[in-house]
């Protein structure tokens, strides 16, 4: 093994180990914070739906990275998914996150239905990263949509995770865009975050022969799976 | 009353060391981004900074950078409480009004009080 081919295995695990640090870390001081013998029952309740939460979220952290290091020996089972079906689960699965956070996911359905073809797993986790990162880096308080649009003529469909905030710079843009394309970064040289969920997310789109974008508009940002459009959405 | 500025993205690891902060009879408050630290020191100067270090958009280099650009804003002493303690160092960091680097993996609540205490003797 060359240097190069180290630092491709190693980054991606350091980046890893400090995603998975932060819920750690907030973990120890919910615990911590438990030991306070003075806390309400009701907030003593919190704290513990808070450990709850946060540990949920490192653990699809977890999931996530065994799955990717799976993609290239694994079979991935592709089937035709109603993916406003999809995105409802997703909106139940983190409906109380986004509550106990005093943010809201929501789904607004289409008047007529559509069929992708996917991996009912990778496109969850897919749409559950995508949400956490607009739980995180957007403008506190503002809601997060998730959205379905076929593509016309491309015979692609586009599942979207919509968020709103402050416009991002140019510079934080093109930084961003970057992300979507390269492995996860060592953390010292992100912005944000090390785009470790961007590159899992990326990797799951490409074993379903799908791609992920973003785009920015000047509140916020959509970050988006495409996938193939069933030909079964014909006989809808 | 000592006036804490805590700069944190995370909402709920904010919540906890702001409740410790105040129950210690410090005046806290509390932004999640390097940008609205900056509005808020305007408005209001801090008399101690706690800072994580990644934050959603701009960097905590980048308001240390800010800090030190102005003269009545530099002097203001800087603590960083930040997962990523144990690549940063005090002595490179002294220069940008950093006065303590707290390790959140292993601090316990109350070594924010016992850093504030140190850095407004």
């Amino acid at each position: 093994m060359n240097g190069q081919e180290g630092s491709d295995i190693l980054q991606p695990l350091i980046a890893a180990a400090h995603e998975l640090k932060a819920p750690l870390a907030l973990v120890r001081q919910l615990a911590l914070t438990l030991e306070d013998t003075t806390l309400s029952d009701a907030e003593r309740q919190r704290l513990h739906d808070h450990i709850v939460l946060t540990s949920e979220r490192a653990l699809r952290l977890t999931g996530d990275l065994t799955k990717t290091a799976r993609l290239q020996d694994a079979m991935f089972q592709l089937e035709p998914i109603n993916p406003e079906q999809m995105c409802r689960e997703v909106v139940g699965e983190l409906g109380p996150l986004f509550e106990a956070y005093g943010r809201q996911v929501t789904f607004k359905g289409r008047r007529h239905p559509l069929l992708l073809v996917a991996n009912r797993d990778l496109l969850r986790r897919i749409l559950l990263n995508f949400s956490d990162n607009a739980l995180h880096y957007s403008e506190p308080g503002t809601p997060v949509h998730l959205q379905v649009q076929a593509l016309r003529g491309s015979g692609m469909i586009r599942v979207g995770v919509r968020d709103y905030g402050p416009a991002l710079s140019s510079d934080m843009w093109k930084t961003l865009k970057n992300k979507l394309a390269t492995a996860p970064q060592p953390v010292h040289a992100r912005p944000e975050s090390s785009g470790l969920g961007l590159y899992i997310s990326g990797q799951f789109a490409d074993a379903m022969h799908g791609t992920i974008g973003a785009v920015r508009h000047r509140d916020g940002a959509t970050f988006y799976v495409e996938l193939p459009a069933s030909r079964q959405m014909n006989l809808l | 009353m000592t006036k804490v500025l805590l700069v944190e993205d995370s909402k709920w690891l904010a919540e906890l060391e702001a409740g410790v902060l105040e129950r210690a009879g410090y005046t806290v408050s509390v932004v999640h981004h390097a940008l609205a630290a900056i509005q808020t020191i305007d408005k209001n100067r801090p008399d101690v900074i706690i800072l994580d270090v990644l934050l959603a958009g701009s960097t905590a280099f980048a308001l240390l950078h800010e800090l030190q650009s102005y003269g009545d804003t530099g002097p203001i002493p800087v603590v960083l409480c930040t997962n990523m303690a144990e690549q940063l160092s005090l002595d490179e960091l002294a220069p940008y009004g950093v006065v303590r680097i707290i390790d959140k993996a292993t601090m316990r609540p109350d070594d924010l009080i016992a850093a504030i205490k140190v850095v407004t003797l």
